[in-house]
């Protein structure tokens, strides 16, 4: 595959799903770099901002099997993963594997925070090895799979708020903001009468094969040695010196009480190899690390009470930082 | 691979940000000799005007003026190799010039091993268009930096202002020898047909003062002789290049004569710290009273203005002017046996002083004045409690004065009643002690001249 080419099949994408979503054009584009760097997706929004839209618009645009799982207090990781269901056939009654509705290339978790932890851990094995193990029965998923979670940050009340451990298995934490009224009037021109329009299948029908191969190609893109230097430096400036030694800026060591795992550099590597590539480069530059940090580094920072109590996000953390480590 | 093979010669994207690097090295080489090079030459001028004025010898100068270059290369080279910029600051430098997105930084500094053919070969393609909008010379011109005129400014400042101080001190450092001045006129009259003589005169007169041998009186008789010759010579010419030259000849000779006079004055002086003194009544080496001052009323008012004395200031015994008038030779040299100090030999003052101290001491318990004989008791008073003007070795810059301490108490401090002193033939001394210290108005012969009672008589004088 051609740079080209996974830029062409790209905006295809985006503009599909842009005919379904209003606005939100850098979320859309970041859920798309998440999908084709193989990570997932965490969204937090207040109720009504058509998260659920997006994924169901993005799995119909990509031609794949979509699952939606409500996560409610009583949900069992059995009604995730699958359970063993005792079936009669030709006389011979047996045990046999019922898929879950993980078995899907993208799942829908919504309000997965409204998830006993022992649940919400069901999804974790999936999300990291990509398979699910039932009564010590190991279960591939599909490929390519993709996890889109979301939680409303405002209703807290009987929420079980992601473990860290969990939070750091999502490639990216996107904000879904409330739309500008010009969005607004078109979300409701679209919305409220009687045309409605859905978005078209992009991807062939072996479309498994091709996000493999786009997969691959953003993982060739270049990265110089000192923009690879950068996003260490930014990585370890987030780290405190109870983790790791060194000293930390004031800033951090204010606000942060652990900084982001390696994961975190990861994410940030590889989210910047798809933004370069969808920009028509095949090397990184300093601007996409600093588009792709924030939603990278954002839910890998665990804030302390000082920070909750002066109403300092991550996003002001992760700017601080970029003022303060130089690119050389 | 046709992209490849066409950045294989010099306009190669990498060659571009090797040869921006090696510009911008010099630029800071540049840089760093501006900033020390001014100051380097300012020091070395410094140096060589202090060793023409003979402030510093020729060695000294060349081993500073060596040191003040290996430091200023040292110094250039510290400030040089932190200022060399590095492969990815210049492609970074590059990049902003060409308006690219760090191609230049990745085709610099990437490992192109690890590459994909395809992507690397795009790379390449894209960098070399964006290389041709840059052009390094105009891009990356070489400006003179404001540190350069700053050092520029202070080195011309530091130098004008040494050719000052030099120029302004130098007379005085660095004048000739006056034999040699006058062997420089010598030749310059010499080449004056009508001043030949005078010339040969002058240079008889240089060998003369330049003979140590030639007493000093004799030195200062021929160097007048010669003035007047001069001035008499001056009179008579007419050119006025040579009514310079004479002119100049005459200061010269005034000049001699006033170093004679001068170095005359110093033996003089010399002599007198070495024979005499200002007369002291502080008690030396045990013999308490009898070294007062038997001078009369009018040798108590030549006393007062006798010169001071760092051995009296120091509690030494010191002894009178023998030049000023009024002075008692014969007290002179009966002090002169007992208390001349040597200023020439500090270490014998100082063990004189310790033995006057230690026999003072042992005559205490002799029953003698302990009040006019001891020194001031007690350990010297904390530098703030001093006056204006005074220290720890009393008033400074204080005149010494002969005290005469009144004939009752010197009579009792010694034993001795007034009819017995009369009846050894010892002249009656004035009822009127003779001392600096205020007196009242109604005695007659109380000195006119007020002065402030040193520090170390406090104690004595009452």
């Amino acid at each position: 595959m051609e740079p080209e080419q996974f830029q062409e099949t790209f905006q295809r994408l985006e503009t599909e799903v842009q005919k379904v979503i209003v606005g939100h054009r850098d979320l859309i584009r970041k859920v798309l770099i998440a999908f084709f760097a193989g990570g997932h997706v965490l969204l937090e929004g207040v109720p009504g901002l058509g998260k659920t839209l997006l994924v169901k618009s993005l799995s119909h645009a990509l031609g794949m099997s979509f699952k939606r799982i409500q996560f409610t207090p009583d949900l069992m990781p059995s009604d995730i993963v699958g359970t063993e269901v005792l079936t009669e056939n030709i006389g011979r009654r047996e045990f046999q594997f019922k898929k879950g509705p993980i078995f899907a290339h993208v799942v829908l978790a919504d309000e997965i925070n409204r998830a006993t932890p022992k649940t919400q851990s069901a999804v974790l094995e999936a999300m990291e090895e990509r398979q699910v193990t039932v009564f010590g029965e190991s279960h591939i998923l599909e490929s390519p799979f993709m996890v889109l979670a979301t939680q409303n940050p405002i209703e807290l009340e009987g929420t079980y708020p992601l473990p860290e451990a969990q939070l750091d298995r999502f490639f990216f934490k996107l904000l879904v903001t409330s739309p500008t009224p010009a969005e607004l009037r078109e979300i409701l021109k679209r919305t409220t009468g009687t045309e409605s329009d859905d978005a078209t299948k992009v991807l062939p029908e072996d479309s498994g094969k091709l996000v493999n191969e786009m997969n691959q190609l953003l993982r060739q893109v270049m990265i110089a040695p000192p923009i690879e230097d950068y996003v260490v430096r930014l990585v370890h400036a987030t780290q405190n010196d109870a983790q790791n030694g060194g000293q930390p800026n004031g800033y951090v060591k204010q606000y942060i009480r652990f900084g982001s795992s390696p994961r975190g550099a990861q994410s940030v590597i590889l989210g910047a190899k798809g933004n370069a590539l969808i920009e028509g480069r095949v090397h990184v530059s300093y601007t996409d690390v600093e588009k792709i940090i924030y939603p990278a580094l954002r839910h890998r920072l665990i804030l302390n009470f000082q920070a909750e109590a002066e109403n300092v996000t991550a996003d002001q953390v992760i700017a601080e930082v970029i003022k303060q480590v130089p690119k050389n | 691979m046709q992209v490849t093979s066409r950045f294989q010669d010099r306009d190669r994207p990498e060659n571009l940000v090797i040869r921006l690097i090696a510009q911008l090295s010099h630029h800071a080489l540049w840089d760093s000799v501006l900033i020390y090079l001014p100051p380097a030459l300012a020091s070395i001028y410094i140096i060589t005007s202090l060793s023409q004025a003979a402030w510093l010898s020729e060695l000294t100068a060349i081993l500073i003026i060596a040191v003040a270059i290996g430091c200023g290369l040292l110094a250039v080279m510290l400030r040089y190799r932190p200022l060399i910029p590095s492969v990815s600051s210049a492609a970074q430098l590059v990049d902003q010039r060409a308006g690219a997105q760090d191609h230049f930084l990745t085709m610099a500094t990437i490992e192109q091993a690890h590459c994909s053919e395809a992507f690397m070969a795009r790379l390449c393609h894209e960098t070399a268009s964006f290389g041709e909008r840059v052009e390094l010379k105009r891009d990356f011109p070489y400006k003179l930096k404001r540190s350069a005129f700053w050092s520029v400014g202070f080195s011309l400042l530091a130098v004008i202002l040494m050719h000052v101080l030099v120029s302004l001190v130098e007379p005085g450092v660095r004048s000739l020898p006056v034999h040699q001045r006058l062997r420089g006129l010598a030749e310059q009259m010499a080449q004056k047909p009508g001043l030949n003589r005078l010339a040969q005169d002058l240079k008889a007169l240089a060998t003369k003062l330049e003979d140590p041998k030639i007493p000093r009186e004799e030195k200062q008789t021929l160097a007048q002789e010669m003035e007047k010759k001069v001035v008499e010579q001056q009179k008579k010419e007419e050119q006025q290049e040579n009514r310079d030259l004479l002119s100049q000849a005459a200061s010269t000779m005034k000049g001699v004569e006033q170093e004679q006079t001068a170095s005359g004055q110093d033996q003089q002086k010399d002599q007198q710290k070495g024979s005499g003194g200002i007369q002291s009544n502080l008690p030396q080496k045990g013999q308490g009273d009898s070294k007062q001052s038997e001078g009369g009323d009018g040798e108590s008012k030549s006393d007062s203005s006798a010169q001071p004395s760092k051995d009296m200031q120091k509690g030494n015994s010191a002894q009178g002017n023998p030049k000023e008038p009024g002075q008692d030779k014969k007290q002179q040299g009966a002090d002169a046996k007992g208390n001349q100090s040597d200023p020439k030999q500090p270490g014998n003052d100082q063990s004189k002083e310790k033995t006057g101290k230690s026999e003072g001491a042992s005559k205490e318990g002799a029953g003698k004045n302990q009040a006019s004989e001891e020194p001031p008791q007690g350990a010297p008073p904390a530098e703030r409690f001093y006056k204006t003007g005074e220290g720890k070795e009393g008033i400074r810059g204080a005149r010494y004065v002969t005290v005469q301490l009144p004939e009752e108490v010197a009579a009792d401090s010694k034993g001795e009643s007034r009819a017995a002193k009369e009846s050894k033939g010892i002249r009656a001394r004035p009822q009127v002690p003779v001392s600096n210290a205020p007196l009242p108005a109604h005695v007659p012969n109380a000195p006119t001249e007020k002065q402030q009672v040193p520090i170390e008589y406090r104690g004595i004088i009452r």
